[in-house]
């Protein structure tokens, strides 16, 4: 009894080693057409991949010894595509508002793009809160060759803070790259939207100011240190709920009931506080309560601590944003047109404009029309003519994103350069979205996320052959 | 009735003697302030900042809205304002220059009321505005430079909220003019309804003194108390000291389905007329009645209170066979309403399928996409071309309280030109260009509305 169960042992344990082994084992793609994105095109070339990552790349690269070799000739590797704006895997929640519809009568041509009702600030309401794994939309979407994802926040002015997924994980922290990747800020013309956007950023420049004051007091020091981790914490600490209770260790926190994040308490107000609670333990714990921690997110927006991603659905609300929201604010952000919207504005009319805010923009990757005719326009080429960085939306329909390359082909032959149409799915969204050290561009160090190509993406005859991602096939659904 | 109806027009007629003529129809014999309603103060941008940009129609038959015409003249017009009107004008370097021979260059038309044309529909009005809208090209294919939108406020109380809206097409801020310029009641009021206006009206009157006498009695006695506005005052406030213009609506009767299919009896709405006359004489300045169907029948009490009145030339409403002196309206309703000095804006009819915006949907032009057409109604109902021109332009602009900013071709005014194809008035007329806020922003050859439509 005692020998073959050693004996099964030493096999099982032979058997793990020579699994991780296998995994271990480099894979060389050789005699495949190379599109770096960072560089120019290798034409014929060998990448190698170890560990997920990308090991070797170029023209005269040798496989090394041991390695599983594949061999890619005739094939086209480019690096996997980054989705800047999905939501993949989030449940359509009651408290989103429905898509803008146009309403039954004579409103025959008039098309509204978002309505400004349910402005609310929830900029650190995370995103990922609401996200449910196990869907098969995460491998549709990996089918196509989309190997990040960007989870972003639905809702008016400060949505909540959106993450990025990798959608090969089958569990939420396998899933989950950063759950605290960007603020989403989404404009929609309206008065409730834009009287929003420009109180909260006002109190989130006094934030900002605040914590530029020296700090003398050992009080006040923690303060801060406590808040910073409640404004963008790396773990998931927060609930659903709207963050008001903050996530400070005190288990104590009466449930205080006070929203408005007044400082300096009235001495006519402080006395009920007392007796509802100590006064001993109130006293440091008030200054806590009023962190309000979408403010201080924003105050960290300001700093540059964080980026945004800011939502707009057509030209008329980017000419609404520069009125409400002070030119003088500043803060890494990326600009999304979720759609070409003829009817109030699309992008192109406003390109002055956009090249003053001098951030890069993503579109969806269609050509448009003049409104009421079918006179084609290109905004995206109308864009990059005028030298804005832009990249492409790609969105969360499978169906739709397997048409991606031949959009792009579309805009390719209305005059985009090929470069700037590859670029627009890879490096460019990665950038947006602050995930371009690892993912974007096919160079060593980087992650091992590719698409082979059975010919040139931007051709007819291009067609997906296999999907990497972190070195690992994707089992690609038929 | 008819002696005191003769008398009043004897008086109106005498008094008008001696008035000097401003070609803005006669002034009543009461002693009441003129009516125009106090446009704002010339605005603050307009300093003697040196303008930026120059642009200059050229050698046009240039209408100035006021009723006068000038042939082959120059509009020259800097940065967002009308520099000059007239003949060899020198213009500034670096002018832009667009010929406008054998073409007529007018103001451009001021809609009383309209909708869409990326205006918001509440207010802020600017909040809401969408300059991108496409439907701002059509309105300014139909030579509409500014409307005014929301509501002019219809209940029994003054109230209302509103905007002029300009088709500044792409510019946001060019797109309100000003907000809430009108304030609105509607008539007929109950006697308890009458009786509570009349001492709002007084408390108002009473908080106005007593605000000018603050000043003083603050240097006297520093622990005076600022007068309070009485509850439910602040828009007569704003029309006694002439802020917003007073309009009245008029309610004839309840709902009539016959008037829906175009036709068939309706009450008279003479005593509402009267009512509202009366409203005016307790502010003491004239109101804008708002589409009434029997104006005509009673111009000079109307003319005689330095009231205005909006119609529809096209609204043409049979008598009530069983009160056929008191009821109806026709074609010359205009003309009656104009030849005893009552100055008159014109629409289209609306709350019919046309409604009140530009859009495709209206049968039978009913609709904002003709006004020129809706004028020319009223000139076959006999009123003259001039005045025709002026009820689409500066007359309608006195009814929204903003003369003093458009609805002219004047030295100061907001540079809101039309370059037409034709006579103003007739119907096979089409703008051809058209600039809002010294801006080109419609040019038929370049839009896909009438471009195809060449002559």
């Amino acid at each position: 009894m005692n020998k073959p169960r050693l004996l099964t042992l030493t096999l099982t344990l032979a058997i793990a080693s020579t699994l991780t082994a296998q995994n271990h084992r480099p894979i060389a793609f050789t005699n495949a057409r190379i599109v770096t994105i960072s560089g120019d095109t290798i034409e014929r070339g060998t990448l190698v991949v170890r560990h997920g990552k990308i090991e070797a790349i170029g023209a005269d690269v040798a496989a090394p010894a041991g390695a599983r070799i594949i061999d890619a000739t005739g094939k086209t590797i480019m690096p996997g595509l980054v989705s800047a704006s999905s939501r993949a895997g989030l449940v359509t929640q009651s408290n989103t508002p429905r898509p803008p519809r146009a309403r039954g009568g004579r409103r025959f041509f008039t098309r509204t793009t978002r309505s400004s009702r349910g402005a609310e600030n929830k900029a650190a309401t995370k995103v990922i809160d609401g996200l449910y794994p196990r869907q098969k939309v995460f491998g549709q979407l990996l089918d196509v060759g989309i190997t990040s994802l960007a989870l972003t926040p639905q809702g008016n002015a400060f949505p909540g803070t959106g993450a990025i997924l990798a959608p090969d994980g089958k569990t939420l922290t396998e899933l989950t790259a950063n759950d605290a990747a960007f603020v989403q800020i989404t404009m929609a013309r309206g008065s409730a939207t834009k009287k929003l956007l420009k109180d909260n950023f006002a109190k989130a420049k006094k934030i900002v100011e605040e914590r530029k004051k020296p700090k003398e007091q050992p009080k006040a020091a923690p303060k801060p240190d406590k808040a910073a981790p409640a404004a963008a914490p790396p773990a998931a600490e927060e609930v659903k709920e709207p963050p008001k209770p903050t996530p400070t260790p005190t288990p104590t926190p009466k449930p205080t009931p006070t929203p408005t994040p007044k400082p300096t308490p009235t001495p006519a107000k402080e006395p009920p506080k007392p007796a509802a609670g100590k006064p001993a333990a109130a006293q440091p714990k008030a200054p806590a309560a009023k962190k309000d921690p979408n403010l201080e997110l924003l105050a960290d927006l300001l700093e540059g601590k964080q980026r945004a991603i800011l939502a707009i659905g057509s030209g008329t609300d980017l000419l609404h944003w520069n009125d409400a929201v002070d030119a003088e604010i500043e803060f890494p952000r990326t600009i999304v047109v979720a759609g070409h919207d003829p009817f109030s504005g699309t992008v192109d009319q406003v390109v002055d404009e956009l090249g003053k805010l001098d951030c890069t923009v993503l579109l969806p990757a269609t050509m448009t029309t003049k409104p009421r005719s079918r006179n084609l326009i290109h905004p995206a080429k109308i864009l990059h003519d005028a030298g804005i960085e832009i990249g492409f939306l790609i969105g969360d329909n499978p169906a739709a994103a397997r048409l991606l390359f031949f959009r792009l082909m579309e805009l390719v032959r209305y005059g985009l350069p090929t470069k700037v149409a590859l670029e627009g799915i890879t490096l460019v969204p990665a950038k947006a979205l602050g995930i371009d050290k690892k993912v974007g561009t096919l160079d060593v160090g980087k992650d091992a996320n590719l698409i082979v190509f059975s010919g040139e993406p931007l051709s007819p005859q291009g067609e997906i052959d296999s999907v990497w991602i972190r070195g690992r096939a994707v089992d690609r659904q038929p | 009735m008819r002696i005191h109806l003769l008398l009043t027009v004897a008086i109106a007629c005498a008094s008008a003697l001696e008035l000097p003529s401003q070609g803005r129809g006669r002034r009543g014999a009461r002693q009441r302030p003129p009516t125009p309603p106090p446009a704002p103060a010339p605005a603050e941008t307009e300093t003697d900042k040196e303008p930026e940009q120059h642009v200059a129609i050229i050698g046009g038959d240039v209408y100035l809205g006021t009723g006068q015409r000038l042939s082959g003249a120059t509009v020259l017009i800097g940065d967002d304002k009308i520099l000059e009107v007239g003949h060899n004008l020198t213009l500034p370097e670096g002018t832009t220059k667009i010929d406008a021979k054998g073409k007529v260059v007018s103001p451009g038309f001021v809609c009383v009321s309209g909708s869409g044309m990326g205006a918001a529909r509440s207010a802020p009005f600017k909040d809401g505005a969408n300059p991108y809208d496409p439907s701002i090209k059509q309105g300014l294919a139909a030579g509409i430079t500014s409307f005014m939108t929301g509501s002019a406020g219809s209940s029994k109380t003054v109230s209302g909220s509103n905007a002029i809206a300009k088709l500044a097409y792409g510019d946001l801020d060019g797109m309100v003019l000003r907000e809430n310029t009108v304030a609105g009641i509607s008539v007929p009021l109950s006697l308890a309804e009458f009786a509570k206006l009349e001492e709002t009206i007084e408390k108002a009157r009473k908080y106005l003194a007593e605000l000018e006498e603050f000043p003083k009695k603050k240097a006297a006695d520093a622990k005076a108390k600022e007068p309070r506005m009485p509850p439910g005052a602040d828009k007569i406030v704003d029309v006694l000291r002439g802020k917003v213009a007073l309009w009245v609506s008029l309610r004839s009767g309840g709902f009539n389905p016959f008037r829906m299919r175009g036709g068939g009896p309706t009450k008279s709405d003479v005593d509402a007329i009267r009512q509202a006359l009366a409203i005016s004489e307790l502010f003491g300045k004239g109101v804008v009645l708002q589409k009434p169907v029997c104006a005509w029948l009673i111009p000079d009490e109307i003319a005689a209170t330095g009231s205005m009145v909006v119609l529809s030339p096209r609204d043409r409403t049979p008598p009530d066979p069983k009160d056929p002196d008191r009821t109806g309206s026709n074609l010359a309703s205009a003309a009656i309403l104009a030849a005893a000095g009552v100055p008159i804006a014109v629409t289209c009819p609306t709350g019919r399928f046309g409604g009140g915006g530009v859009g495709t949907g209206g049968i039978l032009g009913q609709d904002l996409n003709t006004p020129h057409v809706d004028a020319a109604y009223a000139v076959r109902g006999g009123l003259d071309n001039r005045k025709a021109l002026r009820s689409l332009t500066l007359d309608a602009a006195r009814m929204l309280g903003a003369d003093a900013r458009i609805g002219s071709l004047e030295p100061g005014k907001d540079a809101d030109v039309l370059i037409l194809d034709g006579d103003p008035l007739h119907y096979a007329t089409f703008v051809e260009t058209a600039l809002v806020n010294g801006k080109v922003v419609y040019q038929k050859a370049e839009e896909p509305l009438y471009s195809h439509i060449k002559r």
